[in-house]
């Protein structure tokens, strides 16, 4: 039956609903709740540009062919007569990978709440709101494209950690990831940013990674993040 | 006029109904959570690879992830 109880310790509310009786609010349980809101503006992500290594391949001894003229005499019917000969000349052949990299980066990015005597809260929980945009749109070492990004363009909120960057293989596998996470540590909040790249092969001869000198990718994020407990 | 308080059979009502049996306050709950609160890192990159960690604690891998991050699992709630 629906009802309400007080007493010094504990205000409790059931409300029945086909005949069961639910819990609707009790002191004696956790209950989730915010204990203070910061706002951070300014908070940026910078991913630097990839690398690539030039790979020695093989040595082809006839890389490059080339012709050229001599005069002879015909050796059945005399005449002098240009004759076309083909040569050709060796050359180191190479391939070129963009280097496997793992980066990261913790920073501190405010100081848990406090409470009345000064003494920091101990959260349980961080909501972050984060609203950002992308600066500077890293490309596709292979393309002339910008790397997809899952960071939509209007605010969006997480818990944990979020995909910023990713990009696979020919057959699908991932090769590159980058994430950013925001979590309490200590007394502190803490930002986090991670980049993984696997080596990629570049399946050409003597042709470098076209754009992995414009693979960075720069982000500018405003997070208005809820600190919250689940009992004071 | 906002109800300050108000205790019929069916109904509770109090602090200008912010407090209101017909709503759904959620709590802690040790088992039959309906969701789970994040409490902290929750993705790792390793080898070009990705690895989630859902709120149950369990890894989601995506085929390539080599590292050995381990999250928490989160907080269960009842609605």
């Amino acid at each position: 039956m629906s009802g309400f109880t007080a007493s010094n310790s504990r205000i409790q509310v059931v409300e029945t609903v086909s005949s069961v009786d639910q819990t609707v609010f009790d002191t004696n349980d956790d209950m989730p709740h915010i204990v203070a809101t910061t706002f951070l503006s300014g908070q940026t992500v910078d991913f630097s540009n990839l690398t690539q290594t030039q790979n020695f391949w093989f040595y082809d001894p006839c890389a490059f062919y080339y012709t050229y003229f001599v005069w002879q005499t015909h050796p059945f019917y005399g005449a002098y007569e240009a004759v076309q000969v083909t040569e050709c000349t060796g050359a180191p052949l190479f391939e070129y990978s963009v280097d496997a990299r793992e980066y990261s980066s913790e920073t501190t990015i405010a100081d848990l709440p406090v409470d009345e005597d000064g003494n920091v809260v101990d959260i349980d929980f961080v909501v972050v709101q984060a609203t950002g945009v992308r600066t500077l749109a890293g490309k596709d070492p292979r393309f002339n494209q910008a790397l997809p990004t899952t960071v939509p363009p209007k605010t969006f909120s997480f818990q944990g950690s979020v995909l910023l960057e990713s990009s696979g293989k020919a057959n699908g596998d991932s090769w590159l990831r980058r994430i950013m996470s925001v979590y309490k540590s200590g007394t502190k909040l803490k930002m986090k940013v991670q980049e993984s790249t696997a080596s990629l092969v570049r399946g050409a001869i003597n042709a470098p990674f076209p754009y992995v000198s414009s693979s960075r990718s720069t982000y500018s994020f405003s997070l208005k993040v809820f600190f919250g407990k689940f009992r004071q | 006029m906002a109800v300050v308080l108000s205790i019929t059979p069916t109904r509770f009502q109090a602090s200008g109904s912010k407090l209101d049996s017909q709503r759904r306050y959620i709590r802690k709950v040790a088992s039959g959570a309906d969701f789970k609160f994040v409490t902290g890192q929750n993705m790792d990159v390793a080898g070009g690879g990705l690895r989630y960690v859902d709120p149950d604690g369990n890894n989601n891998d995506d085929g390539v992830y080599s590292g050995s991050f381990t999250g928490a699992a989160g907080i269960g709630v009842k609605v």
